[in-house]
């Protein structure tokens, strides 16, 4: 796992309790989104399951003896979902996806990959996107699938791209 | 045959009084135009000084702060006004500049420490922030307090917290602390551990919990302090000014 460097804020004990001071809370929001922004940057992860997150060292520092509750991790993401940095799943808001960049600023990544490295009119497969060695220096190489799809289907809305399947797998053609 | 006391002696009584007196009002107002020259010759002399020292005044710490003490003993205020005599000699002009540069420093922490921060902090930060110079460097806690000092014409946006001794808590934000919540700081200050709770200013401070609580919530409410609920004993309240990581953060 990539080194992370946490903020003192993670050291603070009381940062694990949700404030009740407005203006207190805002600044602690605000510090707990760049730190879990950053952290799943580092790992390469795009979600979070509420359910599980509380035992991770993002959310649960173990020296200080101090965890982010389950209620208080949902009100963080809510509050990121406002900013469009983050969307829940499934209904019941346990898994969430955390976006380090906006969909629309993955989509305009990748098709600028596209376009300088001559992929026009041609058909990648979205394994190749994520996986293959063109990519391997990208910063989504290796992003969450359904991050990808989401980024290309914006992507699609704009006419710049088509999301296409055949057999098993799906692949994308970039106008 | 015994005599009785004469007009004459009595006359002669006061005629005498009378002159002691004179005497006495003589004497006093020599020694008071003697006292005022010499003080004259002193002022001149110190302004003489001062002007003669003037650049001397400014880089050098020690020198600022014993010119300081020796204008406090005779009642000088060279800060006192912009006007004047003094003015000249532009010593107000650098606790001025520092008092904006506090000002500066105040305003970009307020993020992480609500408007509280210690005199140590404040110090260090604005050395690095001022050039690399001895002269910028160079810079006391005295020269410090007698900035913030100035900065209280603004009224009570920025006061000082004596919090223990030889230590000082710079408040930006108005509002003032009241008897309670400086005596809080001051307690959270002399443990070392950046927090309080109720039953530390119970115990310690002989209070009742609700004006423990009282205090603590209300600088909550100012943003002064964090709350922590995870303590398994009670709530801790924790000052972010205090915390040896936020303040080198």
């Amino acid at each position: 796992m990539a080194e992370i460097s946490w903020p003192w804020q993670y050291n603070f004990p009381p940062f694990f309790t949700i404030q009740p001071h407005t203006e207190t809370r805002s600044k602690q929001l605000e510090a707990w989104e760049q730190l879990i922004t950053d952290y799943l940057k580092a790992t390469k992860q795009s979600t979070i399951d509420i359910r599980e997150a509380s035992n991770t060292p993002l959310f649960n520092n173990i020296e200080i003896n101090r965890k982010l509750s389950q209620e208080a991790i949902l009100t963080i993401l809510e509050d990121m979902a406002k900013a469009g940095k983050a969307a829940p799943i499934d209904k019941s808001k346990n898994v969430w996806e955390v976006y380090w960049h906006s969909l629309d600023e993955w989509g305009n990544m990748i098709y600028n990959w596209a376009c300088n490295n001559g992929f026009n009119n041609s058909v990648c497969t979205l394994f190749e996107l994520r996986e293959g060695d063109n990519t391997a220096d990208q910063e989504f190489h290796n992003l969450d699938m359904n991050v990808l799809v989401k980024a290309l289907k914006s992507l699609e809305a704009k006419g710049r791209c088509e999301l296409m399947e055949f057999d098993d797998n799906q692949g994308v053609k970039f106008f | 045959m015994r005599r009785r006391a004469g007009v004459g002696a009595i006359q002669k009584h006061r005629l005498e009084q009378e002159k002691y007196k004179e005497k006495g009002t003589e004497i006093q107002e020599n020694q008071f135009q003697q006292m005022s020259k010499q003080l004259e010759v002193f002022r001149e002399n110190l302004e003489d000084f001062a002007s003669k020292h003037k650049s001397e005044i400014k880089k050098n710490a020690q020198f600022r702060r014993q010119f300081q003490e020796m204008c406090a003993a005779i009642g000088v205020d060279p800060l006192a006004s912009g006007k004047g005599f003094w003015s000249v000699l532009g010593i107000g002009d650098f606790y001025y500049e520092l008092g904006v540069q506090i000002v500066e420093v105040c305003l970009a922490t307020n993020y992480k420490n609500g408007g509280l921060i210690t005199l140590e902090e404040l110090r260090s930060r604005l050395i690095a922030s001022r050039g690399r110079a001895k002269k910028h460097q160079d810079i006391t806690n005295e020269d410090l307090l007698a900035a913030v000092k100035k900065l209280r014409i603004f009224g009570n946006g920025f006061t000082v917290v004596p919090i223990s001794k030889g230590k000082w808590l710079v408040q930006s934000v108005p509002g003032e602390l009241n008897m309670d919540q400086t005596l809080v700081l001051q307690k959270a200050s002399g443990l070392g551990t950046a927090w309080v709770s109720v039953s530390v200013l119970t115990s310690d401070l002989g209070w009742t919990e609700i004006r423990a609580e009282n205090a603590l919530n209300h600088m909550v409410r100012e943003g002064l302090a964090w709350v922590d609920s995870q303590e398994p004993k009670e709530t801790l309240y924790w000052f972010p000014s205090m915390f040896a990581e936020c303040v080198s953060a």
